[in-house]
Order: structure tokens, then sequence, then C-alpha cells
């Protein structure tokens, strides 16, 4: 499976000054930057709701610029942030078959898909509450499963944590994980620094529409790296703060942290 | 002293109740956490605290809400303002979107109460000192970013000098750089004897300004204690409700065999 | 009009301590009219133009009313922008219709295939274009030289109730917020696969999936909003306390009163059949 997705050069309004990323099949990429620093405008790129001023977007090596939205919409699953701006059904699964139907997917296929979402969000037993009945932690998960269950090999999250609860982030962990499993592209935009580290391979820090870094969360979370982080506000998970103080090298995540301490 | 005296709530229309039999006091001086999953009830006890329910959202309230020992069942809600002040997750919904200065946006509630001119502006300068965003002054309040945005709501609630403040979720909808411009705040008001009621998912947020912390369960009070005891309860997660990353770190370092003090250094 | 409130006829602030830069009303002349005063030259210019019909009488209204004023303002461009993008739909559609359909037209202009254009259809069109031009350039000069903030104040000041003020100002400055909702919802649900760029039925098609959630969360944030301003005392009976006021002075009132006398005189006149009809 091939899901290249490439953005080159665009500039709306200076929202992307000249940005080059490109993003591997089967890769997990975390976004982080400020509100502002193009993170949002750049996803919406990646599937031709925003279309470069110049520059290009390329997507399996095909250039966006001549498909559609609802072409590109095989491809890249885009989930907003506010599950508000798109939740419009009467029932938690009409919601979640909105997407497969416009993709014109067989009726088998299409059963299929929605109930796997549903149960990918556990949420398979509200199938048939009215969406505005549920929570908005639940209406975050239901919105994750109508994007879901249109079975892009991309998946793109807007800070699917933000306004979640412990188990609405732990239903985004796991998928997270079984799409990187079944070689799902995810790329999620993020604030919450210890999720980024935990759940993704690569990450990107945005500042004013340019890449400040790019590589692994030990890299991004090392020391060398913090004045770049804050520059932009962010903060290196306690994880990674501790390790630093300790001296026992990078360790962004919890279990990296302890296994340090368990050799050190 | 603000207390919830077996207060249950039924919002109108709704089956179940969303608050059930809860008893909770906010003494003067004091920061009260409240902690729990979604639908467990955080938003519901914030409105019945503020007195907003069942004065502007329908519904059944049971139970007494006393202020200073007084029950305002019979009080309408600006009569209500200079007791319990109220602000919600999203910055933008909480400014009126109809002044043109961060000043008069700040004023706005003051000028509400038909206040004196001088002191209007009195408490308003206050207000902006008290949260640092004198600077913002002469700025259109629609043109913030997200964490200045939330400190000019906040800003319009102490300009209305309540005896106690009541924050649902204040950072929930804003990026790090505004959830530590409002957690700074939010801490100096601590410090300084605000009392303040303030329900959160962040729970590093919590550990750094509560006093005590109560964690809610499908509309009932579970746990309530000292800020540390209740952040450290190890029942905490079951209720869905994050540790607190130091507490986190510490319990996988014992877990794991490691002495946990070896990270103490790093607690906020 | 109600005028309840005590008459302000110095201009902000009303005490030494207030900061200074409450209440800039603008840079012009015009712009530092009472918000009253140009709401009242805007509505009267907007009627009489109606009431005058033909070409000359809206044109000179134009004339005076609004280009002159426009210019003293510095917005003549603004102004020329606005209002041609505000009426142009309608005058064009008027100016076909008219043109080509105008029923007892005689005098041809010219033909294409079976339809034709008169010259009564083109006089008439371009009566109805010199009225929709008063009336939206009178409105565009008051939307530009006014902040909706100096109206509100102005109305509260005089007695008109600040939740009703509070309505009208507030529908108003919420339109971008909307627009920007919608937009977010239209690109929401195009990601989900939703072909708004086919044809018009499944245009059609798709306007549940936009509008539905538009709606929804409208009224989800008018009770946010109301619950906020309750919040901070805005439902407390009795008069507000005002940081500021624009400026009024005899003579705006004075002129308010003889526009609307004016324009009495003239439906009077007109309705009466005193004044024929004008070229």
């Amino acid at each position: 499976m091939e899901s290249l997705v490439h953005v080159y050069r665009p500039s709306a309004v200076r929202a992307l000054d000249g940005l080059d990323l490109s993003v591997g099949p089967g890769e997990r990429v975390a976004l982080v930057g400020q509100n502002g620093s193009g993170k949002t405008t750049l996803v919406r790129h990646l599937n031709g709701l925003l279309r470069p001023t110049t520059g290009r977007v390329l997507v399996d090596g095909v250039d966006a610029a001549g498909l559609r939205v609802a072409q590109l919409a095989r491809r890249i699953g885009l989930v907003f942030q506010d599950p508000d701006r798109q939740i419009f059904a009467g029932s938690v699964r009409s919601e979640v078959e909105f997407g497969p139907r416009n993709l014109s997917m067989s009726e088998a296929e299409r059963l299929v898909a929605v109930e796997e979402a549903l149960a990918a969000v556990d949420l398979a037993g509200e199938a048939d509450t009215n969406p505005y009945d549920l929570g908005a932690s639940r209406r975050k998960l239901l919105a994750l499963a109508s994007v879901l269950a249109m079975r892009t090999p991309v998946l793109v999250l807007d800070e699917p944590t933000t306004g979640q609860d412990l188990r609405g982030v732990a239903r985004v962990r796991e998928v997270i994980e079984s799409a990187h499993a079944a070689g799902r592209t995810v790329i999620a935009i993020s604030h919450d620094m210890r999720f980024v580290a935990e759940m993704f391979e690569r990450v990107v820090v945005l500042r004013a529409g340019r890449v400040i870094l790019d590589g692994q969360p030990a890299e991004v979370f090392a020391k060398d790296s913090w004045p770049s982080l804050e520059s932009t506000f962010l903060e290196a998970p306690l994880a990674a703060r501790v390790g630093a103080r300790l001296g026992i090298g990078s360790t962004p995540t919890d279990a990296s942290l302890i296994a340090a301490l368990a050799s050190g | 002293m603000l207390r919830l005296e077996s207060v249950s709530y039924r919002y109108a229309g709704a089956e179940r109740a969303s608050l059930r039999d809860i008893d909770l006091r906010l003494e003067y001086g004091e920061v009260l956490g409240v902690v729990g999953a979604s639908e467990a009830g955080k938003t519901t006890l914030c409105l019945v605290a503020s007195g907003l329910a069942p004065r502007a959202i329908r519904g059944t309230l049971t139970g007494r809400l006393l202020i200073d020992g007084i029950d305002v069942a019979g009080q309408r809600m600006h009569e209500l303002t200079a007791l319990v002040g109220v602000c919600f997750q999203d910055p933008a919904t909480q400014l009126s979107g109809v002044n043109a200065t961060v000043f008069e946006e700040v004023a706005f509630g003051p000028m509400n109460l038909g206040l004196p001119v001088e002191e209007v502006v009195e408490r308003t300068t206050d207000s902006l000192a008290a949260l640092r965003i004198g600077h913002l002054s002469e700025r259109d309040p629609a043109r913030l970013s997200g964490g200045q945005m939330q400190l000019v709501a906040i800003g319009g609630l102490l300009a209305m000098r309540p005896a106690h403040l009541v924050l649902d979720e204040p950072t929930a909808q804003l990026d790090p750089a505004g959830t530590s411009l409002v957690a700074d705040a939010l801490a100096r008001l601590a410090s300084g004897g605000s009392s303040i009621l303030i329900a959160e998912q962040k729970t590093d947020l919590l550990a750094r300004i509560c006093d005590r912390v109560v964690a809610l369960d499908h509309g009932g009070l579970r746990l309530s204690g000292q800020s540390r005891a209740v952040l450290a309860d190890p029942s905490l997660q079951a209720l869905g409700v994050e540790e607190p990353s130091i507490v986190r770190l510490r319990r996988l370092a014992s877990e794991a065999g490691e002495d946990p003090a070896r990270l103490e250094e790093e607690a906020p | 009009m109600a005028r309840s409130g005590q008459p302000i006829s110095e201009a902000a602030p009303l005490s030494g301590r207030l900061p200074t830069f409450l209440g800039n009303p603008g840079p012009s002349a015009f712009h530092r009219l009472n918000p009253l005063t140009k709401l009242v030259l805007a509505t009267v210019t907007a009627v009489a133009a109606v009431v005058l019909g033909g070409i000359v009488g809206p044109a000179v209204l134009l004339l005076i009313a609004v280009a002159i004023p426009a210019a003293g303002a510095g917005v003549l461009g603004r102004l020329l922008r606005t209002s041609l993008l505000l009426s142009l739909p309608i005058a064009i559609s008027a100016l076909l219709v008219n043109l080509f359909f105008f029923p007892g037209g005689r005098d041809v202009l010219f033909q294409i295939g079976p339809i034709t254009a008169t010259r009564e259809g083109l006089v008439f069109a371009l009566e109805i274009l010199a009225r929709i031009l008063a009336i939206s350039g009178g409105i565009t000069l008051f939307y530009l030289t006014t902040s909706p903030q100096a109206l509100v104040t102005d109305l509260e000041r005089r007695g008109v109730s600040p939740r009703l003020a509070f309505v009208a100002s507030a529908s108003v400055q919420t339109v971008p917020a909307m627009v920007e909702r919608a937009s977010t919802i239209v690109a929401a649900q195009r990601a989900r696969g939703l072909d708004t760029e086919g044809g018009v039925v499944r245009r059609l098609r798709g306007l549940v999936p936009i509008v539905a959630p538009v709606i929804m969360g409208s009224i989800a944030e008018v009770e946010e909003r109301s619950m906020a301003l309750e919040a901070r005392g805005f439902t407390r009976p009795g008069r507000r306390t005002l940081l500021w006021a624009p400026a009024d002075t005899p003579v705006q009132r004075l002129a308010r009163w003889l526009l609307i006398f004016c324009l009495a005189g003239l439906i009077v006149a007109r309705s009466a059949g005193v004044l024929g009809p004008l070229p």
C-alpha cells in the first residue's frame, strides 16, 4: 500500500511558509505546535479542503490538485476537532454510515465497516441512540468512528484527546494502535505531549508555518531540543524532564524512564 | 462559605438525575478541585453551585445551596453575582461579544449592576491588574488568543467581586501556551486567598493549585479529601480520572521496584 | 423613539478617570455624528428614494445624502464596493426581467431570438436600479461609519431596553462566527466524502448534514452565551451604568426632526397626488 503524503511550499496567508514534509506509508506522525502554527491548515491540505497557494501536495505520488475532495476522502480520513461541527444524524449508526455511503461502499462492506468502527470506540451498544444524548467525550468518539468506517489508508486526527476523559483517551489509543497494526498511516495533531511521546514514532514540531523539529520522540524531547520547544511554549513530558535531570538519557515516555532507572 | 446540602439535580426531560445527593463545602480562601469522567456530573455541579441551574437551565433541584449559611433558593441570578461567579470552557461564548475593548468587556458586569462610574473603573482596573492583562485594555476581545480570551472572561467575573469563583474546565479548549497562561493566573488567585471551585480533567493543574479535591462518579460523590491524598488515591483511574504525572511516575517506579523518592524533586 | 434618559449634549467621557481610548468614534466629522442622526439619514434616504420614484429623485438623493458625505468621511471607495456587492444580484435580475419582459413595452430597442428588449422596460429597470442604489448606499454609509457599540450605547442612553439593544447588536456581531462555523462544518462533511461539487440534486441532498449542525451549534451557543450573560448580571432590571455615550447636539436633534418632517411631508404630498410623477 502506498500512501505518501507530500506538502510542498503552500503559503495560504503564510499559515504555512515553505513547508516540506513527507510521510511514508504506515508511519505514525504527531504534529505539535501552538494554535496558529499551521497544524490545522496543513492537514486540510492533505485532503484538498485547502489548496496550496504555491507548492504541491502529493498523495501516493499523484498531485492532489487534480483530485476532488470527495475523491481524496477515499484515501485520507480527516477527523475534525469539534464533533459538534459534523454530527447531524438522528442515530449513532446513521451518523457513522454517512461516510461509507458517500464513498458508495457496497452494502455488505458498509455494514461490516460500521459495526467495526462502532465497536472500536465502544459505541456498539449505542447504535440507536441520538448522538445529542451522548456526552461530549462520547460524541467525540462518535466523530472518530464515523471516519474510521470509511476505511481510508490514511487517518488524520485533529486533537483527538482534547476534552476526552481517561477512558476516551484509552479508546483513542486503541484505535491508533489497531490502525497502525493494520498498516494504516496515522497523522495526529495534539497538545498532549505524553500522548504524543507514547503513541507516535515521529514528532513534527511546527512554528509559524515551518517545521522546527522533526524526529523520534527521544530526539524531539531530548534536552538539546528544549530551547526549540520552549520557543513555541511547549514542554517535554514529565518523564523526559525527570530523565534529563537525573542524567540518564532521553526518556520521553514513562516506560523508557523506568527502564533507564532500572538499568542505571 | 458555599455549601451544597443533599443536592440532586435532574435536567428537564432527562430520565435520570445528573447529580445525586451531593454534600459539598467550599470554605473561604480554599481551592476545591472536582474530578470525574465525562458525564460524571462536573458541569452540572458547576451549574448548581453557581445558581445557574435551575435559574438559567431548566431542571429540578432538590436539596439546598447555601451561601454564608443562607439558602439562596429564592434569589434571582443577578442577586447571586456578588456571591458566586462562574466561567465555562469555551472562551468565545464567555465574552459578551458586544464590547469593542477588553476594558469594556471586563467592565460589562459592574455596568450591568448599575454601579457608579468611578467604582466600575476601579473594579475593572483592579481585575485587569490581578490577572496581569492591563496591557490588553485597548484590544478588541474578539482578536485575542484563546488563553487571553479566557483571562478576559475570568477578569469579567472578578470585576463582579464574587465571594466564590466556580470554574468549569477553564483550560480545556486552550493550547499549551493558553493553558499555562490561565494556570499561572489561577495559581496566583489561589495563593491570594480566593475561594475557587474548579472542575478539571487536568489533574496536574489541580495538584498545583488545590487544597482539597472531590471525585464524582455517575452524579455521586466518591472521593473527598486533601488534594494530595485524593489525587494519589488508587481508585482514581477506575473513576475515569487520570493521575497527575508525578503520581503516575512514582507508582510506576514502585511497581518496578525502584525508589520513587528519586523522582521527587520534580514534584510541583 | 423613546427619550427617557437625560440628554447628554457633551461628548464622552462621563468621568475624568476613564481611559481615553473608550468610545473612539472614528476619523471624520461624519463618523462623529450621533449614531441616531446617521440612522435617521439612512432611513429617510431609503424611504424617500422609494416614495420619489423616477430616476432623477433617487439620483439626487444618492449624490447629496450618500456620495458627498461618504467622500467627506473618506469611505467612498469602500462604500462603492460594499453597496454594489449588496445590490448587484437584485439589480441584475431587475434589469434583465424588466428590459425583456416589461408588460406593455412597445418601443423595441433590440431583439435576441424570441425575446424583445423595450425602451419602456429599460426605463423602468433604471428606475428600480436608482432606488436600489439609494437604499443600499444609505444603509452601507451608516454601517461603514458607525460602530455597533456606539449605536447600542446611544439607544440605551435614550431608554431603549439594553436587552433589545444587545440582541440587535449581538446578532450582527455573531455573523462572522456563524460563517466560520458553517465553513468548518462544510469542510468536515466534505472530508467525510460529501460531494458539494456535483449537480443541483446532489447539492440539495448535501444540505441536511450541513444545516443540522449549524442549527444545533447555534442553539448550544445561544444557551451558553445567555448563561454567561446571566452570570454577569445582565438580567438585572433597572438602568445599567454607561461609561461613555456618543455626543449629541441640539443642531443634530433639530436636523433629525427636520428630516423626518420632510419625509412625512413628501409621503403626504405623494399620496394626495399634489406632487406629480418625476421623470
